[in-house]
């Protein structure tokens, strides 16, 4: 989110999320219920990978109860004050001043100052050097800070998603352990500490008595239980979790034992790549990929993923958002499956399907399995390579495949969508690669744009040249979906995974006798 | 103890023959495609159309049951020969030329028995990828070690028989005694590390295939089919119960007549070997 | 030889049977294609220089020899490094792993003993009743069922359904499961060692003299025993240690076994070496702990055999 409008947000939003903020919200899910104090949350959402937040491998849901930032993304996906108080934009987009809230308190006692964000932000750029921020860092120019609670930030050039990536800058006190190498014990400013980490297996956080925000929060722990490969809604429903990620298969059977099932805010996106840096000769013809497209039922896949809240969609964003054009969907001319268009466009290239073996990879995942029977439909054989985590990343960097079905998660920035189809993006292989250099300049521009206008209005046009070029079929979208257990009073899901937002979170959250 | 146990032995013999004969001629018995998938149609009870009821992806489970009984014996199968020839050949190499390759030979078996077979295939897998050639790889190997030790106890039992050091005496060399002594004794010990090895055959790739490191997604093994029946246990019960049925009596059926062979061919052999 | 010195040259082989396991296992587990880096760039957003980077950080960029020399000069002083993954210590991920699979082992073996070994002795005492039947159920059920289709059926039935008992963390499902499959395995070769016992000429003497079967049993045939069912139980408990995989993820039970598959999917080299050695470690020292009891009960058989009492 960008500009005038941002600011505009931003101020009307920075009154509500006081603390007067919460206790609104809190009456409204339970009129006449008291907050009660004490007790343990169980919740299984995504995993800890590392104790130095700065160093976190994509899954940031568990860290965020323990280290905050300077905005966060609100329930609706705007971008919001957190440990900033407000925030100000200069007319060229170049220069940010954030104002800090006063009295906000690191774990360990000490005052929030203005010092410290600069040396978290300069922590990023020079020690850390690489991975998730690296491009927002690389854009700063200049950091001061003209008194203990205002940071200037000046950047070379506009770039339209920097307010979102600071909502992934988690701000650390430098008296860390570890704080010029790898963080061992985190000191963070959020509702909870770091406590005790068993990796893979759980993660304590106990209560921060003196946190910012006044009352909260109403638990006296939070327990995370880490391990990632559980039917969480066995255990939902025996009152082992009070909180879990669940598939969508299992809401039924939820719902029967009077388990809530929330939905996030932002969704993963299944698509399915064509191979664009090394493509066959019988890939490269166009029609080939246009038979493939018209052969794939979205709405059977998609309903088969999520159930009927999934919505299909050919664009990267989630229907119905900022980012989203209702006209180029209903333009989709892959929206409804068509064998016979299939089998026609495939009788015009002289291709007899029976003759040729598609390489399909994917991750070991039962949508895929699906969609690769609906291409098995047009006659083709199929060699259906499913690996793990890495083996896909592996397999599919040696472009030595034709159809990749695959997903990505919520991400905090539209732009984080798009930056991997840049030719020299973080992992592009999950798109084919694709190297194209007008829709890398379609991207810059979208990214340098002055208002949010002007940016949808390019991104969209880069989406156009993605599917002119037929590099990836975009399917649908799905939210993820948590079960909320019986006792749980006050949780609410976010846009994205985190569960600590500026409007919410497990700092509002607490259990019933 | 033969006589009280008569049914049970031809039941078994009975059971082992039947799923041989659907192995070879299953495809005859098919009513419907075991891959085909019908997404509407997914984890109903058994139905006229679907005598066993369907799984997640509205394939026909009796079609997969029917289908899986060929794959699941010839991988298990395959695995098998694989560890007996592994095993039995290098271990047999390695008594006969004695000495230093023996040693090394009977340490790298050692080595990898002491990983658990489940881990030491799940390793395996992740290394080799997913494939039915590498569930037969990864387990033929977790179970070399069985057929080398076995081979081993029967070369020593053969060397300490009296007509062993006859030959000896005459002047033959290591090779012709082991050829014309040692060989024809082990068939009789091997036949019967077979049935007590391609039990745990099938039981190791059904373990691989629930973690999703088994046979390809699309190959309906019957660990395959168990491990996308488990998830979906609560709804349709009879998903995972059938396979289960069916890989039990397989598995039952196999160690009964490995039984009746170690009767037959090796009763002096300990009555304990290493367990899956 | 004596004892000792017989005990002392058996602990030295081990001891190079084990640091050759660790040379293979830190061979074996680079072989594996892709590395932790590749687990970096498919999880998050890591573009190619920052992979690379990330690499050179962990070292994997060194020969092997170095790399080999590095972790093995820290190992043998106690520190086996740190976790590719997480950044923790192995050696605090392993002593917070171990608790859980040597309970779960330790539980199970003492159950499958007990039941094992109790309807063994029944089958004996009352050879023409329903026992002998349920003996061989036992064993075929071991053999036959795999403990994850029990886990599952299990977890439905008192968990979900009957609400009885929790599914993460709780020890005593495990325990039932694994220590009835250990029952299997035991029962029946104990059953058939001891049936063959009893046929010996010392048995018969006793039986002779008019002594209760219960007392034969108890007496006579099972100290006799001994050593197969100490035979057994080794190799069983060696075979628990690391084989109880399937379990500790259906219960969430913080094991070895789901260390040591985690490990091997994010490719985490360290945490790999440091279980396998550990999981060597066990099964060498179960042996010893069998060879020894061997040791010790050997001169009582030798003892008991053929007096009366």
């Amino acid at each position: 989110m960008h500009r005038r409008e941002a600011l505009k947000n931003a101020f009307g939003f920075a009154s509500l999320s006081g603390a007067g903020g919460s206790l609104l919200a809190q009456s409204l899910q339970q009129p006449g219920a008291l907050p009660r104090r004490g007790g343990t949350l169980r919740i299984a959402l995504l995993g800890l990978d590392t104790s130095d937040p700065h160093r976190h491998t994509g899954s940031i849901g568990v860290q965020q109860v323990f280290v905050e930032t300077l905005v966060s993304i609100g329930d609706d996906g705007a971008i919001k004050p957190f440990l900033a108080e407000r925030f100000e934009l200069s007319e060229d987009g170049k220069t940010y001043v954030f104002h800090l809230r006063k009295n906000v308190l690191f774990h360990n006692g000490r005052t929030l100052a203005a010092t410290d964000i600069q040396a978290n932000l300069e922590r990023v750029r020079d020690i850390i050097k690489g991975g998730w921020l690296a491009g927002a860092m690389s854009n700063i120019a200049a950091i001061s800070t003209p008194d203990a609670l205002t940071v200037k930030m000046v950047l070379t050039k506009p770039f339209a998603p920097f307010l979102n990536l600071l909502s992934e800058l988690w701000i650390l006190a430098p008296e860390s352990e570890g704080w010029n190498s790898t963080i061992r014990k985190p000191i963070g400013t959020g509702p909870f500490r770091f406590g005790t980490w068993q990796p893979n297996v759980r993660f304590v956080a106990p209560a921060f008595k003196q946190y910012w925000q006044p009352g909260l929060p109403y638990l006296d722990n939070v327990q995370f239980e880490l391990r990632g490969d559980q039917d969480n809604s066995l255990s939902l429903r025996a009152g082992d979790l009070d909180v879990a990620v669940i598939r969508s298969d299992k809401v039924a059977a939820l719902r029967a034992d009077r388990i809530e099932v929330q939905l996030l805010g932002d969704t993963t996106w299944y698509f399915l790549s064509f191979n664009n840096r090394k493509p066959t000769p019988l890939m490269q013809d166009r029609r080939v990929r246009e038979a493939i497209a018209h052969a794939i039922d979205k709405g059977a896949c998609m309903n088969f993923i999520g159930g009927k809240e999934a919505l299909v969609s050919n664009q990267p964003v989630r229907p119905q958002t900022f980012y989203w054009d209702q006209v180029v969907e209903r333009q989709d001319a892959y929206g409804t499956p068509n064998l016979a268009k299939a089998r026609e466009l495939l009788r015009a290239a002289g291709v007899d399907p029976a003759r040729h073996t598609l390489k399909v990879i994917s991750g070991q995942f039962d949508y895929a399995r699906a969609e690769v029977q609906m291409v098995r439909r047009l006659g083709f054989k199929i060699n259906h390579v499913a690996l793990d985590d890495i083996g896909t990343q592996r397999a599919l960097a040696t472009y030595d495949w034709d159809l990749a079905p695959s997903s990505s998660g919520p991400r905090a920035d539209v732009y984080l969508r798009y930056a991997r189809l840049l030719s020299n993006g973080p992992s592009p292989m999950l798109w084919g690669g694709i190297q194209d250099k007008e829709l890398d300049a379609l991207i810059a521009t979208a990214v340098a744009s002055p208002s949010i206008g002007q940016a949808r209005r390019a991104y969209q046009t880069a989406w156009k040249r993605v599917m002119d070029k037929m590099y990836t079929v975009g399917i649908g979208h799905a939210a993820d979906m948590i079960g909320v257990g019986r006792r749980v009073r006050g949780y609410r899901t976010g846009f994205t995974w985190s569960q600590n937002r500026v409007d919410g979170g497990l700092a509002r959250v607490w259990l019933s006798a | 103890m033969a006589r009280s146990w008569f049914s049970w032995h031809h039941l078994a013999y009975a059971m082992v023959a039947v799923s041989l004969l659907v192995a070879a001629c299953g495809s005859a018995l098919l009513a419907l495609d075991p891959l085909e998938q019908n997404l509407l149609s997914r984890n109903l009870a058994p139905t006229a159309a679907h005598w066993l009821g369907t799984d997640n992806f509205g394939r026909d489970v009796y079609a997969r049951m029917i289908a899986g009984t060929r794959l699941t014996i010839v991988v298990a199968f395959l695995a098998t020969v694989l560890a007996l020839a592994g095993g039995a050949i290098l271990g047999m190499i390695g008594c006969i030329v004695g000495g230093l390759l023996r040693t090394v030979i009977y340490a790298a078996f050692d080595i990898v028995r002491t990983m658990p077979p489940i881990l030491l295939s799940l390793a395996l897998m992740v290394a080799l990828g997913v494939g039915t050639s590498s569930v037969i790889l990864a387990v033929g190997i977790a179970y070399m070690p069985l057929f080398a030790y076995v081979a081993r106890a029967v070369y020593e039992r053969e060397m300490a028989s009296g007509y062993v050091s006859a030959a000896r005496v005459i002047g033959a060399g290591p090779w012709a005694i082991a050829t014309r002594h040692v060989l024809p004794n082990i068939t009789g010990a091997m036949l019967t590390q077979i049935a007590i090895v391609l039990p745990r055959a099938v039981t190791t790739e059904s373990v691989l295939s629930f973690f999703g490191l088994g046979v390809s997604p699309e190959v309906p093994t019957w660990g395959r089919v168990i491990a996308s029946a488990v998830e979906f246990a609560e709804q349709t019960p009879t998903a995972l119960l059938f396979p289960v049925l069916a890989l039990a009596m397989l598995t039952l059926s196999l160690a009964v007549v490995g039984d009746r062979l170690r009767e037959h061919f090796d009763p002096l052999r300990p009555a304990v070997e290493a367990r899956a | 030889m004596n004892a000792i010195s017989m005990l002392s040259v058996a602990m030295l082989r081990q001891l190079a049977k084990i640091l050759s396991i660790a040379f293979v296992i830190f061979l074996l587990v680079r072989v594996v294609p892709g590395d932790i880096a590749d687990m970096y760039a498919a999880r998050g957003d890591y573009d190619a220089h920052s992979v690379t980077q990330i690499r050179e950080r962990l070292g994997l960029n060194e020969s092997l020899p170095s790399q080999f020399g590095q972790w093995a000069q820290h190992a043998v002083q106690g520190d086996l490094g740190e976790s590719m993954r997480f950044g923790t210590p192995v050696g605090a991920m392993l002593t917070g792993a171990l608790p859980s699979s040597l309970v779960l082992a330790a539980a199970s073996l003492l159950f499958g003993l007990t039941l094992g070994l109790t309807l063994a002795v029944l089958g004996l005492v009352y050879p023409k009743s329903r026992v002998v039947s349920c003996i061989e159920a036992l064993n075929i059920w071991s053999i036959a069922v795999p403990t994850f289709c029990t886990g599952i059926i299990g977890i439905l039935i008192f968990s979900v359904g009957l609400k009885w008992l929790p599914i993460r963390g709780q020890m005593l499902l495990p325990i039932l499961i694994v220590g009835m499959d250990v029952a299997g395995q035991i029962v029946k070769p104990l059953y058939i060692e001891l049936k063959e016992t009893s046929n010996a000429a010392f048995v018969r003497t006793a039986r002779a003299k008019g002594l209760s079967r219960w007392r034969i049993a108890w007496r006579h045939i099972l100290p006799n025993s001994l050593s197969v069912i100490v035979a057994l139980s080794g190799v069983i408990l060696s075979g628990l240690i690391g084989g109880t995989l399937t379990v500790e993820v259906l219960f969430s039970l913080p094991g070895v076994g789901s260390l040591t598959l985690e490990a091997i999917r994010g490719r985490d080299y360290p945490v790999i070496q440091a279980s396998v050695l550990a999981l060597a470690f066990s099964v060498v020292l179960v042996n010893l702990l069998t060879v020894f009891l061997h040791r010790l009960i050997d001169p009582r058989l030798a003892r008991t055999n053929g007096i009366t009492s």
